[in-house]
């Protein structure tokens, strides 16, 4: 494929990408008129007098068309203002970078040793298929990836922080060496459930590959195992392992909210569930778009991804 | 066992009973045992618990585990043990709505979508893969936290956002049997395509669906002991393990089990059902490979 069908290529999805953003942020934008009572309600809080609704419907214009409303919404959101958090305070931005102190180790480094142990795991499994270590591996890809996190959590918490006391029970620590070991279980539970359901797939996948004729006729051909395995078995695997990471990626996103909480760590998945029992629409609606724009540069990602790795997809475009 | 037990005989019955019996290995066997304990539980609670679930007893807040409570109390003083074994009730009830809802639209769409192909494909197709990006437990987790519709909110937007990924499976595996024989025959025979669909596709697509049933379960355990874990979906108070776990994490140092327990029992319930679908889904596969 030349480089301008390439560009091309990278250039629609990146417009498609777009364009799903948008849509969700109408979605968005339109959560503080849905929420009960109304945006100035939600705003002036539950005791407000008459006064005060009308003086914030002033104040922030909630009397203008909607549409009006939301190109003001959208022109804000492109400059990076989110607008202010209605219970901390400080601007709902700053209180995302915050979080994302957190989040951001915690959702990256557990992914990052998924996709490892993940695709190393299940690849030896596939290999020693019906061995002692491919049962053992099987049983714990069951039984890691159906287990909600914040049980994991809190069961690793009880053991290796309470009974063994090993490790802090609680909150984000200071300096560089506490901040780690306050890390460690929030990592681990979801390293477990993001590893097994990756091995999963990808020794299944790889078994599939396995069987297929051009691996057969590669080592027929007298190619070294490994070359077999890099070029044929892992290369024709990864379309589908790739899928995978890309969900499993989210999902470590909605794991880590879930852990953040059990744990008491102060990340943007805190932040969210803090911001909706408080009523704090601002901070929900930034959280959540931050939220939407992930998923949607993941799923972009992936699907360059797959160009890269699968030369028929760059045959036909 | 007889001292005249003829080899003979004994390798004919054993060769039948495999025949008849598929041979489930140890893991599923336990896994099933434990679901049924705790089907038993959400069936007859009253029966197996030594208390009441909701009894407050402000005296005997968070004592540790004894004779007189096994699992000791929780802040309120209310038997854990009881809370747990009526807290099957509640694991139940809303993943297998949520499982059941699943399967039954997923499966009339990947029908649809798959025998009849063309345009009903393509835009179902396109609906399901943008639903699919969209993870469910962080929709919900949002859209019930700001509407605040608790429990049928949050099995709405489960029953929605799970979809997709059944919608694929149960897709594919009709689009694989669209160009056999048999349904070749029934259509070069005049049968209606509605009957082709529900009488001769459906009741090969069965096993399936059997399999998917407690993968869903499975998820539906896992979304909305999340949910009712962050104080969305069920009202406060409710005996529910995800909720359970959440009210009693406070208490973890003087009774730890309040904590533990509900979730030793989410995990024992998830694991259970995940082996017995993932067995059931092999079972499939391998009858579909070997044909």
């Amino acid at each position: 494929m030349s480089r301008r069908t390439f560009i091309a290529f990278v250039g629609r999805r990146l417009l498609a990408s777009v364009g799903i953003v948008l849509v969700v942020s109408v979605l968005i934008f339109s959560l503080i008129h849905l929420a009960p009572g109304g945006a100035e309600q939600t705003i002036g809080g539950r005791f407000a007098t008459p006064e005060q609704l009308a003086s914030i419907r002033a104040s922030y214009g909630l009397d203008d068309p909607l549409p009006e409303q939301y190109v003001r919404y959208l022109g804000q959101v492109v400059q990076l203002h989110l607008g202010n958090s209605l219970t901390r305070r400080e601007p709902v931005g700053e209180a995302i970078l915050n979080g994302l102190k957190v989040t951001a180790p915690i959702v990256l480094i557990s992914f990052l040793l998924t996709s490892l142990l993940g695709t190393v795991l299940g690849t030896v499994a596939a290999y020693r298929r019906g061995a002692i270590l491919d049962r053992v591996i099987g049983g714990f890809s069951i039984a890691g990836a159906s287990v909600p996190t914040f049980a994991t959590a809190t069961i690793l918490l009880y053991v290796l922080g309470v009974q063994l006391g090993w490790l802090p029970t609680a909150g984000t620590g200071e300096g560089f060496v506490d901040r780690a070991g306050h890390l460690v279980i929030p990592i681990l539970t979801l390293a477990i459930f993001g590893t097994a359901s990756l091995m999963k797939l990808t020794r299944a996948r790889v078994l599939q590959v396995l069987e297929e004729d051009h691996v057969t006729f590669a080592r027929a051909r007298g190619l070294s195992e490994r070359h077999v395995l890099i070029r044929s078995v892992l290369r024709n695997a990864g379309v589908q392992v790739i899928t995978v990471v890309g969900v499993l990626l989210l999902s470590l996103v909605a794991g880590s909210i879930l852990v953040e909480v059990t744990l008491g760590l102060d990340g943007v998945g805190s932040l969210l569930v803090d911001a909706l029992s408080a009523r704090d629409i601002p901070t929900v609606q930034g959280v959540t778009l931050l939220i939407t724009v992930f998923i949607v540069a993941v799923n972009l990602v992936v699907d360059l991804l797959y160009f890269a790795i699968d030369p028929r997809l760059r045959a036909r475009s | 066992m007889s001292a005249t037990a003829d080899p003979t005989t004994d390798a004919v019955a054993a060769r039948t009973r495999t025949r008849t019996l598929p041979r489930v290995p140890p893991s599923v066997a336990v896994a099933a045992l434990l679901l049924l304990v705790v089907v038993v539980c959400a069936v007859v609670p009253g029966l197996l618990a030594p208390d009441s679930p909701s009894q407050i007893n402000p005296l005997e807040g968070l004592q540790p585990p004894s004779a007189a409570h096994l699992l000791g109390t929780d802040a309120l003083g209310r038997d854990v043990l009881s809370r747990v074994i009526y807290g099957a009730r509640s694991v139940l009830t809303g993943p297998l709505i949520v499982a059941i809802a699943v399967l039954a639209i997923s499966t009339a769409l990947a029908l649809l979508s798959g025998y009849r192909g063309g345009w009903v494909d393509g835009v179902l197709g396109r609906t399901m893969d943008t639903l699919y990006a969209l993870p469910p437990l962080i929709v919900a987790i949002v859209l019930v936290g700001v509407f605040g519709g608790g429990y049928t909110l949050a099995i709405c937007v489960l029953i929605v956002f799970n979809i997709p990924n059944s919608f694929r499976a149960l897709r594919a595996a009709v689009v694989e049997r669209r160009g056999l024989p048999y349904v070749d025959a029934a259509r070069s025979l005049g049968v209606p395509p509605r009957r082709v669909m529900l009488q001769h596709l459906l009741p090969n697509i069965v096993p399936l669906i059997v399999a998917g049933f407690f993968l869903r379960l499975t998820y539906g355990v896992v979304e909305l002991s999340s949910l009712s874990f962050l104080g969305l979906g069920v009202p406060p108070g409710s005996a529910d393990w995800g909720r359970m776990l959440a009210e009693n994490r406070a208490g973890i140092f003087e009774n730890a089990w309040a904590a533990i327990a509900p979730g030793v029992a989410l995990v024992v319930v998830t694991v259970s059902a995940n082996f017995v679908g993932d067995w059931l889904y092999e079972r499939v596969e391998q009858k579909r490979r070997s044909r």
